[in-house]
């Protein structure tokens, strides 16, 4: 009997500690990566790039394939940055909408059709959006942009197709994100307003979307999280290999463009020395973006009232 | 006399009849605004599913063809049974590391510690985790697996980026599984002397099988889906020797090759570019279908695993 106790009192604590490294094994996982990569990206601002050449400047070239080789990101940041937030911005309105009339409209039978649905869309690889983006809309951005463009070859390609094709992948995440914000919105808020005669339009807009604020926020700021990382699907809607030199004409839209993600995709495998230090600069502006958006949901979260 | 009495009795009357006026035409606006508000809302649901379902539709339809051809499932250059079983390896192997490691830290963190700092730093470390973009992943993969750990380019290699890009996301379901389980069953197990362990092993888990089912196949759709930590990490060859288990060995999954066909090595392979594109549809349908596969076989199997369990 004793014994039997005491093995079971040592098994206890031995998976204990296992359990205890795998839990911890999240933090060391986050960690090196941040430090492997931190200690990989500031190479190049010691090898005689300054940080304001790679911050503004839009030329970049690390191989030098076209003479020396040049350190500008700045046009890669803002593809990633303006293809997001334009993603994002379309997105908002069609989520919350969507998700509104799931939670405070839809009979139950609907719900129970469609809720699956989205959360099989959310799963829809990207490359997979990606190719659809590529023989869908590409032709037909083509088609629409051509007065703009001039009838380039390669229109319709570019940060448009991008913009669209991000729009449609975070719909989903944005969708049911939104749906739980408003779930755990208590029924007292929405039965107060009804009671004081509100209408249903009325309750929902003043009542309820006000208290689920900061799930929504969070809900917004994780799509663009997810729309910034993006990869695959952009790159190969994107096609391009530098930056447009004509910056703000609506054809920039419609010809071939980059971003981060899409130059990490394609170049980073076949690079060396200091060029390969150029992509672990970008790896780690990603990184460093994508921590500030987990840090705004985070504090958006710790905000909402109704958790 | 009467005409005052008449003045001042209906003064109010007229005053108050303005005033049902006036409220009723409030309301009413009201009443056409709350219309048009549900309207709206159902025109963008209706829209936003209709892309949604019109999606799905056309990968599946635009795939047909590639689907039914026999030289689909072959292994020359317009065949898929390379990356199809390439796609499998790699979503076991993953799934071997993957979900013991999430499920034990998230036995952890449900039964083992009291809420406190180390579980909000571990949450805050899966979410920083959860949102670090794919391809960085990749990147750290092929720099720390394939180069510090010395594996190359090879399907471990693949797989253990793979386990850090979705250790977040097997950490939240099996905690979600683990917090269903109602509290007295641990209780009543603590109660009659079991160890921690013991409790967890012979009560907890059991009654926590459904969701973990749930959970494992969702992570599984993941697994599948996602390719850019495997762009660097597995490459994207297609060596003859693939249909053996060698974890050393590189080579392409359904993913990677779909975007390599239609992005960096477009017009390098020797199909034309109507062959490529339908094999590029039919990929992307057999991908579809099997994420379909997926979402419905988890809800089939969890009710099934949840029916048999309350019925004995």
């Amino acid at each position: 009997m004793q014994k039997i106790l005491e093995r079971s009192h040592i098994s206890d604590r031995l998976v204990h500690v296992i359990f205890f490294v795998c839990a911890v094994l999240l933090i060391a996982v986050i960690l090196s990566i941040t430090f492997f990569i931190g200690s990989k990206a500031f190479i190049i601002f010691f090898q005689g790039v300054d940080l304001r050449t790679f911050l503004t400047s839009h030329h970049w070239d690390p191989t030098g394939g076209s003479g020396e080789p040049s350190f500008g990101a700045g046009g890669l940041i803002l593809g990633s940055v303006i293809t997001s937030v334009l993603a994002v911005i379309i997105t908002v309105p069609l989520a919350i909408g969507t998700a509104v009339f799931f939670t405070e409209l839809a009979p139950k039978s609907i719900v129970n059709i469609l809720q699956p649905l989205i959360e099989i869309f959310t799963g829809v690889p990207s490359v997979v959006m990606g190719f659809l983006g590529l023989v869908i809309l590409v032709p037909f951005l083509q088609k629409v942009s051509s007065p703009i463009t001039g009838g380039l070859a390669l229109g319709g390609y570019g940060w448009g197709a991008a913009t669209l094709v991000l729009a449609t992948m975070i719909l989903p995440t944005i969708t049911s994100i939104s749906i739980d914000a408003l779930r755990v919105t208590p029924n007292s808020i929405r039965e107060a307003s009804l009671a004081l005669g509100a209408t249903h339009w009325q309750t929902t807009a003043s009542a309820v979307i006000p208290a689920a604020s900061a799930g929504l926020g969070t809900a917004v700021v994780l799509g663009m999280t997810r729309a910034i990382g993006e990869t695959l699907a952009v790159s190969l809607v994107l096609a391009g290999s530098s930056f447009p030199d004509k910056l703000f004409t609506l054809a920039t839209f419609f010809q071939p463009n980059v971003n981060i993600t899409m130059l990490i995709a394609r170049d980073f495998g076949e690079t060396s020395g200091i060029s390969e230090d150029a992509y672990w600069t970008l790896a780690f502006v990603l990184l460093v973006i994508s921590f500030l958006f987990v840090c705004i949901s985070r504090f958006l979260a710790s905000r909402s009232v109704y958790k | 006399m009467s005409l005052l009495q008449e003045v001042s009795s209906s003064l109010p009357l007229a005053e108050d009849d303005m005033r049902i006026v006036a409220l009723r035409r409030v309301t009413h606006r009201y009443h056409v605004r709350n219309t048009i508000a549900s309207a709206v809302l159902w025109i963008i649901t209706s829209l936003v599913m209709l892309l949604f379902v019109s999606i799905i539709l056309k990968l599946l339809i635009d795939g047909a063809s590639s689907l039914v051809r026999i030289s689909f499932y072959g292994t020359g250059p317009d065949g898929i049974a390379k990356e199809l079983f390439n796609t499998f390896y790699i979503l076991i192997l993953t799934e071997l590391l993957l979900f013991p490691i999430s499920l034990a830290a998230a036995i952890y963190l449900i039964e083992y510690v009291p809420q406190g700092r180390l579980v909000t730093i571990i949450h805050f470390a899966a979410e920083t985790l959860a949102g670090v973009p794919a391809i960085v992943l990749g990147m750290f993969g092929v720099l720390v697996f394939s180069g510090y750990a010395d594996l190359g380019i090879s399907r471990l290699a693949g797989a253990l980026t793979l386990l850090c890009f979705n250790l977040p996301l097997g950490l939240r379901v099996c905690e979600d599984a683990l917090v269903s389980v109602p509290r007295e069953l641990r209780e009543g197990a603590l109660a009659l002397g079991a160890t921690r362990w013991q409790a967890i092993r012979t009560v907890v888990l059991p009654s926590a099988l459904p969701g973990l089912v749930t959970g494992l196949i969702l992570t599984a759709g993941r697994i599948i889906s996602e390719a850019a930590p495997l762009l660097f990490t597995m490459g994207i060859f297609n060596p003859a020797n693939v249909f053996t288990l060698d974890p050393t060995l590189a080579s392409d999954t359904l993913t990677t090759r779909l975007y390599y066909l239609k992005g960096p090595g477009a017009g390098s392979s020797s199909l034309s570019y109507t062959q490529e594109t339908a094999l590029a549809a039919g990929i992307a349908a057999i991908l579809i279908l099997l994420l379909l596969l997926i979402n419905i076989g988890a809800r089939a199997l969890s009710r099934v695993i949840y029916r048999k369990m309350t019925a004995e």
